[in-house]
């Protein structure tokens, strides 16, 4: 054991090296279990002075962890080669049915989530009603990731912004959000529109001051192909007045 | 039509870190049910990650927003790489809370935060700041603790810690800044650590 290396722990455990002393001292981890043994006390030790820091979370931090992982696969164990990891493999397949899709979406959706929602065809003014809204919506979402036909695409807002529509033909449902909108001018609001071969509808307005939605459930998609969204004066209007900024298309 | 999907506080358990043997296991068997996709297992987990991790975030980064995000970084990938969590390697707290200094770090080491290294220099040199900590009885013990056992350091050692470990220096920076040689420095750090491992109990 090399003294002078292994007098690293401490710093190595406060993330305190240069990266090109990092990868040495892991190096050396590699071929010294009595410096394991030290790294994973100090490592605990350090926990405690994270803890001592420890601070309420705001709410709005929950909604956006929550948001982010309704769309993050996760990753697999690490296992063994073999039959009988395959087996194990195979169980966990199973265990786990058409997520794979959904990676390239990834992180796109939740940061600075502005909590705002437009429920197509539904508006609701007292509170009670939000908060089941909110829960039905989490759990519409659940619903719509396990449909056998479930799709997802995203685009981009041609005036800055990401739109994500997570699609199910079988349900007739729709989940979409959009986030990292520009912040209109007063007196205009951003809507978003059901486009099909039978018309354009409504989807729904987005509250003034919208930069990000949570997800919009749309249910009785009809024969709309796609979502639009354009900006409107606030309120809303009945058919799109201007050129729409996004059009994000779902599958027949 | 308004939902507010955060409206529901984010938990109302103690944000503490009394890492009994139970709450260890607790939140090793909630973790493997989080690696099977249980958002309700998450929950809890991020009851009682989610302060400490929010917490040692901003000590070395100060800015709330940056801490904010990070934090969302690190509980995102808890839920993404759950089943790599080898529970040989220590607990899942202290798995969870490197995680977060070592995000919290690479931030401060980016190019656009080395403007305001000096300035929290300064400020790190003074009395710790628990003005924005929870009120939690057992993170208030926590804090007693961790703070009664830096006073058992020597000037030195504290210093070292402090700035390396709070504040996010190397300890090159760590050096330069308390006009001391780098293997001493070196040794403080690890002495140091090794010292309030003792004072605070923590197993081995």
């Amino acid at each position: 054991m090399d003294p002078e290396v292994h007098s690293l722990t401490g710093a190595y455990v406060c993330h305190a090296l240069e990266p090109a002393e990092r990868e040495a001292f892991e190096r050396h981890l590699a071929q010294c279990p009595t410096c394991v043994q030290e790294v994973a006390e100090l490592q605990e030790t350090a926990a405690l002075l994270a803890s001592a820091a420890a601070e309420t979370p705001p709410a709005r931090l929950k909604a956006a962890v929550d948001a982010q992982i309704a769309v993050t696969r996760q990753i697999p164990p690490l296992v063994a080669t073999g039959p009988a990891a395959d087996r194990a493999a195979a169980r966990q397949a199973a265990a786990r049915p058409r997520r794979r899709w959904f990676t390239a979406l990834g992180w796109g959706v939740a940061s600075g989530l502005a909590v705002a929602v437009a429920v197509l065809g539904v508006r609701v003014g007292d509170q009670q009603n939000q908060i089941d809204q909110a829960n039905q919506r989490s759990a519409a979402i659940s619903t719509l990731l396990s449909a056998p036909d479930a799709h997802a695409d995203s685009v981009n807002v041609s005036t800055g912004g990401t739109g994500i529509v997570l699609v199910s033909r079988s349900r007739d449902e729709a989940a979409i959000t959009i986030s990292g909108l520009v912040r209109l001018e007063p007196g205009k609001a951003y809507q978003l529109w059901m486009m099909g071969p039978s018309g354009t509808r409504s989807g729904g307005v987005l509250p003034a001051g919208t930069q990000a939605s949570d997800s919009v459930l749309a249910h009785g998609l009809g024969d709309a192909r796609t979502i639009g969204l354009t900006v409107e004066p606030a309120g809303g209007s009945a058919q799109p007045t201007t050129t729409p900024i996004m059009l994000l298309p779902m599958p027949a | 039509m308004l939902g507010r999907a955060g409206s529901k506080a984010a938990g109302s358990k103690a944000a503490g870190s009394k890492s009994t043997p139970e709450e260890q296991a607790t939140l090793e068997s909630q973790l493997h049910r989080v690696a099977l996709g249980d958002r309700q297992a998450f929950d809890t987990v991020y009851e009682q990650l989610a302060p400490p991790i929010l917490g040692v975030a901003r000590r070395v980064l100060r800015d709330p927003a940056q801490a904010e995000e990070v934090a969302q970084e690190v509980l995102v990938e808890i839920w993404r790489t759950a089943s790599r969590f080898d529970p040989e390697r220590g607990s899942v707290r202290a798995w969870a809370l490197t995680m977060a200094h070592a995000r919290a770090v690479d931030r401060v080491r980016s190019a656009d935060a080395a403007a305001r290294r000096d300035a929290r220099a300064a400020e790190l040199m003074v009395e710790p700041p628990f003005d924005q900590v929870v009120e939690a009885v057992e993170a208030r013990l926590d804090r007693e603790r961790v703070r009664r056992c830096m006073e058992g350091l020597t000037e030195l050692q504290r210093q070292s810690v402090t700035l390396a470990y709070y504040g996010g220096y190397t300890y090159s920076q760590v050096a330069h800044l308390l006009n001391s040689p780098l293997g001493t420095v070196k040794t403080r750090l690890r002495d140091g650590l090794a010292r309030l491992r003792d004072c605070l109990g923590v197993g081995g």
